[in-house]
């Protein structure tokens, strides 16, 4: 495919700025780590977080949204989402509206993050082909979305380069101008304009830091080992940093 | 920012090129920044901090490590994140107390106010000046993973410790407090 040798070249001329931005080299095992803060945008009044672990051609998608419109047609609002690749990797101003509906369509913001290369989805395809399959889409205002997928060339490069973009879509129609509300989407003509219009958007970048996992089990279920008790009392201080899976940690911190 | 407007030809997911624009975006970067060296020492004259520091790990599950308790253990610096001065979100991590010590290197870790100076002493033999931007309280069971340990513009610190009342159920405490500093210069050691 052109479009791949096209999308190759770009890192080449990216990565020497990226290595100014983006500090030190997270992992030394060759693998990569890239986070995201997804920002509301066409006023979803949504908001998220986004981090991507890659591990060979294997990507693990660890996604947090909220805030967005809850249902479509009386059920869960699906809100299809992709990682975006191959453009200037930020997020499109209110400039790219060129119609002048209010309304950054999908189509108008490419030049700012490109065409799909990975969709989001929740099961299946992950290629662009599922980019418009709702029943494959995030559901409702709030969403976690966790999936361990083959992550393709075109992708990985465009990560690598810091020019990939994810946007989550799907807008409240209500909060849309009259015009905009019953115009056609620009990329389904069967559904309506805020159905496909991005919601979400957040420019990947590579990860400073090698995030802990910030986990919920504060104390669960280990303290009826009674062997334990005296390691856990002396555990009275420990500090908890990421807040999960605190009694293991502290057993195994014990020795460190 | 936007590039000029272009009028789209087609819509995803075409394999019809976008036009690559020459220059990438480039994060702008706030303050002093140093290249990276991993810290040896760290001292809090508004806390009465001095203290060696150790490095620290993930554990398997992937939660961060944490010095030990069975000994006066001093803070440490997780291997993870960038080292102090470098750009990004740096950690270090240090117990509030504990059965062996007692009070233990950060327990007045809450009582740092924003302006209060954090001195980390290098293995390149520079000392990397902090200034603290605010002192936040966080419950354990809904850690702000991103705002602590997510990218940051400038060369960022945060010292992290335990913080609440402490449950003598669960034996732990309910909170980490959270010192946000961010780098303001650096000196010989």
């Amino acid at each position: 495919m052109n479009k791949k040798a096209a999308l190759l070249f770009v890192p080449a001329l990216a990565l020497g700025v990226a290595v100014l931005t983006s500090g030190p080299a997270v992992a030394a095992t060759g693998d990569a780590s890239y986070q995201g803060t997804l920002d509301s945008i066409n006023g979803s009044n949504g908001s998220g977080t986004i981090s991507i672990q890659v591990s060979g051609d294997q990507a693990t998608v660890t996604e947090t949204v909220s805030g967005l419109a809850e249902t479509f047609d009386g059920k869960p609002y699906p809100h299809v989402q992709h990682i975006h690749i191959g453009a200037q990797g930020v997020c499109p101003t209110t400039a790219a509206d060129t119609d002048g509906d209010g309304v950054i369509s999908t189509t108008e913001g490419q030049p700012s993050y490109g065409e799909i290369g990975t969709t989001l989805s929740t099961s299946g395809d992950t290629s662009p082909a599922a980019g418009t399959d709702l029943t494959v889409a995030g559901m409702g205002a709030s969403f976690t979305y966790n999936r361990t997928f083959t992550l393709d060339a075109a992708t990985a490069a465009s990560l690598e380069a810091g020019t990939a973009v994810v946007v989550v879509h799907g807008l409240d129609p209500a909060t849309l101008s009259q015009a905009a509300q019953d115009a056609p989407s620009d990329l389904v003509p069967s559904l309506p304009l805020a159905a496909t219009s991005p919601a979400l958007c957040g420019a990947l970048s590579a990860s400073q830091s090698n995030m802990p996992i910030g986990g919920v089990q504060t104390g669960g279920g280990s303290t009826s080992n009674g062997a334990d008790i005296g390691l856990l009392a002396l555990g009275a201080g420990a500090l908890t940093a990421a807040g999960g899976a605190v009694i293991v940690r502290r057993r195994l911190a014990a020795r460190g | 920012m936007a590039a000029p407007a272009q009028k789209p030809i087609s819509v995803t997911p075409s394999p019809e090129p976008i036009p690559v624009p020459p220059t990438p975006q480039v994060a702008p970067v706030v303050g002093p920044i140093m290249t990276a060296s991993e810290p040896t020492q760290i001292n809090i004259p508004a806390i009465d901090v001095d203290s060696d520091l150790m490095q620290l790990g993930q554990n398997p599950d992937g939660t961060v490590q944490t010095p030990s308790l069975d000994e006066a253990s001093p803070a440490g610096w997780y291997t993870g994140s960038p080292t102090p001065g470098a750009i990004g979100p740096s950690v270090i991590l240090g117990h509030v107390d504990s059965r062996v010590q007692g009070r233990a290197v950060f327990y007045r870790l809450g009582d740092m106010r924003p302006g209060d100076e954090i001195l980390v002493t290098r293995a390149d033999a520079t000392v990397a000046v902090f200034v603290v931007d605010g002192v936040e309280k966080y419950p354990k069971d809904n850690f702000p993973q991103f705002t602590v340990y997510g990218n940051t513009d400038h060369a960022g610190l945060r010292l992290i410790t335990c913080g609440g009342e402490f449950n003598e159920t669960t034996r732990t405490y309910p909170d980490n407090v959270v010192v946000y500093a961010s780098l303001v210069s650096s000196h010989a050691a």
